[in-house]
């Protein structure tokens, strides 16, 4: 934005939502050119709303001055979601984080956007009940951002994703009107699902305002395993006997060798040091149910290779094993000090051939690719290990995950099942989208924002800045050098 | 032109009588027939309709063809009656890809050999098609447990009026890739593209199953203890409410007549799952029953009955269907505002009421359920004839968000051919 610009729309913003909360220092502004993808972009001008009225207005007051707006929340994004690189006006929710009501009766829950995932199902546990998606980020995404990517976690094998739990929306347009979308109930609502088309949407048609939830039982028991195989073929094998075997389990979750050194090195998790593979399983139901079904997996997993099935006796044994899990993107750091890592999907019986492919990727270029992964819905996370100092590093890493995304929609999969398009694939969504396809999502987001400035550079391809054209100095890090490591627990799958 | 040219002008085969009688939809006649072989057939054939510009209306199996309004104008019959393949199905990926003309009953057939479903049950499968489900997000009885069509669709290949095939989602179960279009032609009746082809995710046919009928002296009850199982982990996959009369005609002959020792209201429930969740399930379900004062009836529940009280909701006849969709505590208050002569299945899971009523009394009869229904409730006409359709909107009032709804039908179907008039607000 242009200097006088920026002072006459910061200074009608202030208006709207008072001089502390809307600021366009750049010092002061740092912090919101980040989230968890390497790409950075300073904004011109920060807000941070306190209502859904306010996001409105501010909504509209860009809208008029033709005024890209980004909006943010935890800023957990992998695909670089909520790096504005457009610049413009990003909104944040750190003052608009309240649970406005648990309706137990009727199996709901309302929310704001910047309310922390993990703090809903807190609040609901004392009661049994919760929400289910739970993306590994969980502590720190917010279910506005839960909202903008369809996140989904572990346990949406069973459960399904985010959109699955969502049953209304309240969302600022570009016309300055808040709007409720969807119901307030379960059942179907009349009309076109406009709440289902918002879910995902990555923030490129509409600010959320307020979200309706669904809400249920908390599992009475969760039984959880580990699988120790030699090496991730028959690993992946053995989850497809899992899934065929009539048992629906809540999660199946894959490590590697590499990941499992990591991991052990970092959290001690008891993950046995020599496997090729290893598979996190878990189980719920009621008490018997859960114990019978533990049984008969550890069965087919023996029965497919398995060389040792251990299972949690206690919640203690069973939130180590997870931590192992949880943990394996921080224990990275152990291995190399930055790591980029992808989100494909292959249809499950494809997973031993892809892995088997992006280890000859591995093999080629020289670089180590640890795979970490939701193995039960087909969801790849591998994870391309560098070292950003080194010159050249960073684009020959970008080409490999280019190859791995390209392999994945090559077998019948998506270049990503959770993280979202982003600024990070907006070119290999064309992998999976024709330009006619591409065409009528275009038309749909018009309606919403016929000037196209929610979330631009986002999602569509040859839009914005591309990645290769960053201005960046030859060999020069996005990141610090050793992020990953003082990154710690801030990042996750 | 005259009506006799501009039937000529028309793009498609010409009819006879007959067939046009048979394809009438709420007293309008289509002139021809179009009967696409495939999704780009299908797009080249609605680019014919749209340079006309023709009024199109979509045929499957026909058994939704009820809901709507009247459409505004109505020229040609299109058929997915050729698009019947079953495209792809990988038992160990738990997905296909089906052709929207596809029966449903057929799809659940190649499923059931693979020892796997898809666990939507609309009125109807045999007669149903794949891609009729879709339009009309027509779903039946397990809707509590399982969700709706729109947890089951993973991709979707949609045909236009510009003449162009896009699709949406792919083969795979977890998936952001792009816009979500599948929600938007989702019970949007057609009114924004011809659903060509559809993907899904199916799941294992479940281990166990059991059912049973309790009977109690009134409704509020019955409702409680629905609403108590619905609080379960373990979800009933069905738990239904309805009256004396409705339950007599679900039943085979000997049962129908039986006396239920002055049970006027009955609760039918049905559990699925590993079998011995189910039977723990079932001591549970008992007890609950038992506490709301219920009488558990002795024998078992013909498996006749369930096809009965789905395909119940989708009547043949000129029977007035009306379905309240209201939050779980909003169940009791539609129930209270029946008029006498109604019958009702109440879904005690999900909050979805149907109720049949006599055609004369339907117009206030629907006054009488949206004011009980509430704020937070809605009543839309499922199924009527069309002298009640016109003296009524028959999806009550637009909802918030309805400029939206009909920008993007200006958007998709610039010349509204796709079955104008028929959807919420005018659409």
């Amino acid at each position: 934005m242009q200097p006088s610009d920026r002072e006459r729309v910061l200074a009608q913003i202030r208006g709207v939502v008072g001089d502390r909360y809307a600021f366009a220092d750049p010092y002061e502004m740092r912090l919101y050119q980040y989230d968890a993808s390497p790409e950075t972009a300073l904004p011109d001008i920060v807000v941070i709303p306190g209502t859904a009225k306010e996001v409105a207005q501010v909504v509209k007051i860009c809208a008029d001055a033709g005024v890209p707006i980004t909006a943010r929340s935890g800023a957990s994004s992998l695909a670089g979601g909520t790096v504005p690189v457009e610049g413009g006006v990003v909104i944040t929710f750190a003052r608009m984080d309240r649970i406005l009501e648990i309706d137990i009766d009727n199996l709901r829950a309302v929310v704001q956007p910047g309310v922390v995932n993990l703090s809903l199902s807190q609040a609901l546990k004392p009661q049994g009940y919760y929400y289910v998606p739970d993306p590994s980020s969980q502590g720190a995404c917010t279910i506005g951002g839960n909202v903008a990517t369809n996140a989904g976690g572990p346990h949406t094998l069973l459960y399904g994703v985010t959109v699955n739990h969502v049953t209304g929306l309240e969302v600022a347009l570009a016309s300055g009107e808040l709007v409720q979308v969807g119901g307030r109930n379960a059942a179907e609502a009349i009309g076109y699902d406009l709440t289902g088309i918002l879910v995902g949407s990555e923030g490129t048609m509409g600010v959320v305002t307020r979200i309706w939830v669904k809400i249920q039982p908390l599992p009475p028991v969760q039984k959880t395993l580990m699988a120790v195989y030699p090496d991730v073929a028959t690993a992946s094998n053995a989850v497809s006997a899992i899934v065929r075997s009539g048992i629906l389990p809540a999660a199946i979750e894959m490590m590697d060798k590499l990941s499992i050194q990591a991991i052990e090195a970092a959290s001690h998790a008891g993950y046995p040091l020599d496997a090729g593979a290893v598979l996190l399983l878990e189980v719920d139901g009621t008490p018997e149910v859960a114990e019978e079904l533990g049984e008969r997996m550890a069965k087919v997993c023996r029965d497919n290779g398995a060389s040792e099935v251990r299972v949690a006796r206690t919640e203690a044994e069973r939130q180590a094993l997870w931590k192992g899990r949880k943990g394996a993107f921080s224990a990275m750091g152990r291995l190399s000090p930055d790591f980029y890592v992808m989100d494909g999907v292959v249809p499950r019986t494809k997973l031993p051939e892809t892995l088997a492919k992006i280890d000859a990727i591995s093999e080629r270029t020289g670089f180590k690719i640890c795979n970490v992964f939701h193995a039960g819905d087909g969801n790849l996370h591998p994870l391309v290990l560098f070292d950003a100092f080194k010159p050249g590093q960073y684009e020959a890493v970008l080409r490999i995950g280019d190859e791995i995304l390209k392999l994945c929609a090559d077998a019948g999969g998506s270049v990503t099942g959770e993280h979202g398009i982003g600024l990070e694939k907006r070119e290999n969504i064309r992998y999976v989208f024709s330009d006619d396809d591409l065409e009528v999502m275009d038309r749909v987001r018009r309606v919403f924002d016929p000037q196209r400035l929610m979330n631009p550079g986002k999602v569509f391809p040859g839009e914005g800045l591309k990645p290769s054209n960053v201005p960046m100095p030859p060999g020069y890090p996005r990141r610090q050098p050793g992020a990953a490591i003082a990154a710690g627990d801030d990042v996750w799958v | 032109m005259g009506v006799k040219a501009r039937a000529q002008a028309l793009p498609g085969q010409e009819i006879n009588v007959d067939e046009q009688r048979r394809l009438g939809v709420d007293g309008l006649l289509p002139s021809t027939m179009m009967r696409p072989n495939d999704a780009d057939d299908a797009a080249r054939d609605l680019r014919a309709c749209d340079l006309v510009p023709a009024a199109v209306v979509v045929w499957g199996g026909g058994t939704q063809m009820r809901l709507g309004n009247p459409p505004r104008h109505y020229e040609v019959a299109f058929s997915t009656g050729r698009m019947t393949r079953l495209l792809e199905y990988e038992p160990a990926d738990l997905t296909c890809r089906v052709e929207a003309g596809m029966r449903l009953s057929n799809l659940q057939a190649a499923l059931r050999a693979q020892g796997q479903r898809l666990p939507l049950d609309p009125p109807h499968p045999e007669r149903a098609t794949v891609g009729g489900m879709v339009a009309a997000n027509s779903n039946g009885l397990s809707r509590g447990r399982y969700g709706t069509v729109r947890d089951w669709v993973i991709g979707i290949a949609v045909a236009y009026p510009s003449g162009k095939v896009a699709r949406a989602g792919g083969k795979v179960v977890k998936n952001v890739a792009g816009y979500d279009l599948m929600k938007l032609h989702i019970g949007a009746l057609g009114t924004l593209g011809v659903v060509a082809e559809v993907n899904f995710k199916v799941q294992t046919e479940p281990e166990a199953a059991w059912a049973m009928l309790a009977h109690f002296g009134a409704p509020a009850p019955a409702i409680d203890a629905a609403t108590k199982l619905a609080h379960q982990y373990l979800a009933p996959s069905a738990a239904i409410v309805l009256d004396r009369d409705t339950l007599s005609g679900l039943l085979p002959p000997p049962l129908a007549g039986e006396d239920r020792g002055g049970g006027r209201w009955t609760l039918a429930l049905k559990l699925e799952g590993y079998a011995r969740e189910v039977e723990a399930a079932k001591d549970l379900a008992a007890r609950i029953v038992r506490e709301a004062g219920g009488r558990l009836e002795g024998q078992g529940v013909p498996a006749s009955f369930w096809d009965a009280a789905r395909d119940w909701s989708a009547p043949e006849d000129d029977v007035v269907l009306l379905r309240a969709i209201t939050p779980l505590h909003g169940i009791q208050p539609v129930i209270d505002a029946l008029p006498a002569e109604a019958q009702t299945i109440a879904q005690g899971a999900s909050g979805v009421i149907d109720v049949r009523v006599p055609a004369a009394t339907a117009v206030e009869s629907v006054s009488r359920l949206r004011e009980a229904a509430g704020a937070e409730g809605q009543v839309v006409v499922v199924a009527a004839p069309v002298e009640v359709k016109q003296a009524l909107d028959v999806w009550g009032p637009p909802p918030p968000g309805f400029p939206i709804m009909r920008a993007l039908k200006q958007a998709l179907d610039p010349n509204g051919i796709l079955n104008p008039g028929r959807f919420v607000g005018g659409i």
